[in-house]
């Protein structure tokens, strides 16, 4: 029996059992009042592209904000390569996440990225660190953690949630799969401006503490958005 | 915030009584664009035209079957404060379904926190459905419920609701790939149920 033939069954089926024109018309007609009750011009959403490109000049925006007001030592620590790799893998990343956003914002408009996907992009990004970095000793590991994990969810927090904000000008489905990602580019924020702040190159220090960020944002984005469902 | 209207309803009726031949023939894009620019005979004849697919959807559902009128009306409120989300020129049916679907999530996610604080002292029946002529082939629910939901959400917008391969992976944010594939373990299902000789009543 082939999908055709199935397909032919199921909706002769359907057809018996759901006839056109079948139900309560009275339903039909109390939402019909209300919408008309209500009726009045809308703008279209504007373009996906826009949406990124805002999210995209967001991120960078309290990314380089922050870090010009904190100090820009890390940035002068690293070599060149070291930037290249480091923000090009962020700014990806970053990227990824917008669309992730701005697909959140108009149903039907793309598929979800999943958590694990995200899981992924993390674990990539702290592959970047542990590869351009050494150093694994724990001399002053907590003392020189805390500062950095205070200020970098101090700009990823605002930075997510005015993200959440933006979010918000669409119609949202999903809002724990939209925390997520507003997590994920508001701890990205964090990150960026973290790498372009803090002179500690260890490796152990950046993968956990900058990292940390990452992970508390996207956590938290997710959990604020599950709630609000 | 609007609220539904349960009486009163002579201004739509009267409009929908007005629907015009070019307006049942002129494509849902065309009327959701109307609809966006507060069109009142292109809002009702939306509603007149998506009404009895979104009832069909709800009603393939089974975890909801029984709410399928109130979830009716909670999706068009839903389409009616997102109608700004829909891009002109695009499908109409993936954008509804996609929001009708995560109404049906809603629905089923409240009453299952309300189940589990309630004892349920009874178990109601199913409404009566129109009664069905005897046939060689098992009937609709018994070919869905042999389906897990992911699958029978994809079958019914595929066969029942007449849409592509690429609006429902539109309309459930997943890959087409992932679509025909769980589409095809939906045949291997169904074709397993129609092999099963039965009886005429």
């Amino acid at each position: 029996m082939t999908p055709d033939e199935i397909g032919r069954i199921l909706a002769e089926a359907a057809h018996r059992a759901l006839p056109e024109g079948g139900g309560d018309d009275r339903a039909a007609a109390r939402a019909e009042a209300a919408i008309l009750k209500d009726l009045h011009s809308v703008t279209p959403l504007a373009p996906s592209w826009l949406y990124i490109l805002i999210l995209v000049l967001l991120f960078a925006a309290a990314a380089v904000d922050s870090a010009s007001v904190l100090g820009m030592a890390g940035l002068f620590a690293l070599s060149p390569p070291q930037r290249a790799l480091i923000f090009g893998a962020l700014f990806g990343t970053a990227s990824l996440a917008a669309v992730a956003c701005s697909r959140q914002m108009r149903p039907a408009s793309g598929r979800n990225l999943s958590p694990l996907a995200w899981l992924l992009a993390t674990s990539l990004l702290a592959l970047v660190f542990a590869l351009l970095f050494g150093g694994y000793d724990l001399l002053h590991f907590v003392h020189d953690g805390i500062p950095c994990l205070v200020a970098g969810l101090s700009v990823a927090v605002p930075t997510g949630f005015a993200i959440g904000l933006l979010l918000r000008r669409g119609f949202v489905l999903d809002w724990s799969a939209a925390g997520l990602a507003a997590g994920v580019l508001g701890g990205l924020a964090g990150l960026a401006m973290l790498e372009m702040h803090c002179p500690n190159l260890k490796a152990i220090h950046v993968i956990v503490w900058h990292v940390a960020v990452l992970m508390v944002t996207c956590a938290l984005g997710f959990l604020v958005g599950r709630v609000s469902i | 915030m609007i609220g539904l209207v349960n009486e009163d309803n002579s201004r739509s009726t009267a409009i929908m009584g007005s629907l015009s031949v070019t307006d049942q023939a002129e494509s849902l894009e065309s009327l959701m664009s109307r609809y966006q620019q507060a069109d009142e005979a292109a809002a009702a004849a939306l509603v007149r035209r998506v009404t009895p697919l979104l009832r069909r959807y709800f009603l393939t559902q089974a975890s909801n079957r029984i709410h399928a009128d109130d979830l009716l009306q909670d999706t068009w409120m839903r389409l009616h404060r997102a109608r700004h989300t829909y891009r002109p020129g695009e499908p109409v049916l993936p954008w509804v379904l996609a929001i009708a679907r995560y109404a049906n999530l809603d629905h089923y996610r409240k009453s299952s926190r309300r189940d589990a604080h309630e004892r349920q002292v009874d178990v109601l029946p199913d409404p009566p459905g129109p009664a069905a002529p005897p046939s060689d082939v098992p009937d609709i629910d018994t070919m869905l419920s042999a389906l897990p939901e992911r699958q029978r959400e994809v079958i019914v917008m595929l066969k029942i609701s007449g849409m592509s391969v690429d609006e429902v992976a539109r309309a459930t944010s997943s890959s087409p790939g992932s679509v025909r594939q769980k589409a095809h373990r939906a045949y291997q299902k169904l074709r397993e149920i129609l092999s099963v000789p039965r009886r005429t009543p």
